[in-house]
């Protein structure tokens, strides 16, 4: 479903990434380590176009986003993104929030879009905030309902940059609650984080990137339990 | 002279109030006539300027935009009204108003510009992101999202921007247009008297003034119901 060959990523005269290639079948789950700097998030955002490649190719569903002509507005419908830092629209409601997008692009009505808006804001317990604006709100609650934002234009995949680095850590477990109850609902995903319990339990493929290529992937037993490049070694000796 | 005959003399006597009234007026229409072009013309320099500093294109508007800015803030509003009244219209019968409120319009549109950009640069990069990441065009995520928060966010200074185009119009007289602050000096070259009409022409400004304050801060106040926790 996601397709990447020799993916390159320059800002100015730093190499960001250097070669990346990287095939993601639907429904797998694939975590992202790696030490900061080392370019996993810009991978991620390359994905969806958010950073423009310097190189190299992008497929999703077969279709060449990184070709001239591509409608990228169109191919973001179908790909979530959550953000470190939630990025919720704060002058708007968090039934607006959740609703505007698949109004704006016609794939509801607004009286379709509330729906389905209280629906999911039912299942993260959180449907009395509705009508609540996002400052209201706890981070935990601010990045369920970004995620739940994402979903209500039913993606195909879920991309999740750093989703619990901004959090109070007693905050972090609600939001991997709810991202683990995607995984097993069988959303693919790409899963940008540092929470190693997490890709341990969830993952279905663990990638390590580091110096702007993938130093090593394996699924997560493995993974964890058996590195081979001496980067990943050190690495994980220092976080886990 | 006691005042109660100053008072006849400057404002009462000929119906020289009449001045001060028919100066409001013009003043008035001048200012909300150039406030309008002034804000149109404003919004639209920003997005020029700030759509190719984030993509790259419309490179040609946004030089002539940034050509529009240096000259227009680069010389005094007075020379500018001159010019468009006696130099560009020069050989158009055009009315001193219309003149006056393009000149003033023109003039408030590259500060109101700046203004706008600044407000558009607060928004942080991630609601554009998050914006696009949905699916949404640049122009939507700019329109619903980038825009609503732009604007709330220069309110004051957009505020400030109307207080001054206002008093600026009193340079009208430059082209003979007989605005508020001409209406007072018409009275005091007729009385001789300076004190009363000029302190007069004062107190109509501050007023008007007031009165655009008290507007400002109510539709800041509707605007910030987001911001309370």
């Amino acid at each position: 479903m996601i397709d990447v060959r020799n993916l390159e990523k320059s800002f100015g005269d730093v190499k960001v990434l250097r070669g990346i290639t990287q095939t993601i079948q639907k429904g797998e789950k694939v975590v992202v380590i790696g030490p900061s700097g080392s370019g996993k998030s810009t991978f991620l955002r390359c994905i969806n176009l958010l950073e423009q490649p310097t190189g190299g190719q992008i497929f999703i569903d077969d279709e060449e986003i990184t070709a001239k002509g591509c409608d990228i507005d169109q191919v973001r419908s179908r790909m979530g993104m959550v953000f470190q830092h939630f990025n919720l629209f704060p002058h708007l409601t968090v039934k607006q929030n959740i609703t505007l997008a698949p109004v704006q692009l016609k794939l509801m009505n607004q009286k379709d879009a509330d729906k389905r808006a209280m629906e999911l804001l039912g299942r993260i317990g959180l449907a009395e905030k509705a009508d609540e604006y996002p400052n209201m709100l706890s981070g935990g609650q601010k990045q369920r309902i970004a995620i739940v934002r994402a979903l209500a234009m039913n993606p195909e995949v879920m991309l999740f940059d750093e989703p619990t680095s901004a959090l109070d850590p007693e905050m972090v477990g609600e939001v991997l609650d709810f991202m683990r109850e995607l995984a097993n609902d069988g959303m693919t995903m790409v899963i940008v984080t540092h929470e190693m319990g997490f890709a341990r339990e969830v993952a279905t493929r663990v990638l390590f990137i580091d110096e702007g290529v993938i130093m090593e992937q394996n699924e997560p037993k493995e993974f964890f339990a058996n590195p081979q490049n001496e980067r990943l070694k050190s690495f994980l000796s220092k976080v886990l | 002279m006691s005042f109660k005959e100053r008072f006849i003399l400057n404002f009462i006597e000929d119906n020289r109030w009449k001045y001060l009234l028919d100066g409001l007026s013009n003043t008035l229409v001048i200012t909300i006539f150039a406030l309008m072009l002034g804000v149109t013309l404003g919004f639209l320099v920003a997005l020029v300027r700030v759509t190719h500093d984030k993509t790259g294109k419309l490179k040609l508007l946004n030089n002539i935009s940034k050509l529009y800015l240096t000259v227009i803030r680069g010389t005094p509003v007075v020379v500018q009204l001159m010019i468009i009244y006696y130099v560009v219209f020069a050989t158009m019968s055009v009315s001193k108003i219309v003149a006056a409120a393009l000149a003033f319009g023109i003039n408030s549109g590259a500060y109101v510009a700046e203004i706008f950009r600044s407000g558009i640069m607060s928004i942080d990069a991630g609601q554009m992101e998050a914006g696009r990441s949905l699916g949404l065009s640049y122009k939507t995520t700019m329109w619903k999202i980038v825009m609503p928060q732009a604007v709330k966010n220069v309110l004051p200074a957009l505020g400030n921007e109307m207080i001054t185009l206002l008093k600026e119009t009193s340079v009208a007289g430059y082209i003979a247009i007989q605005d508020l602050t001409k209406g007072g000096d018409i009275i005091r070259s007729r009385t001789y008297d300076a004190m009363l009409p000029l302190l007069a022409v004062a107190l109509v400004y501050l007023c008007v003034v007031l009165v655009l304050q008290h507007f400002v801060g109510k539709l800041e106040r509707r605007l910030a119901r987001s911001d309370r926790r």
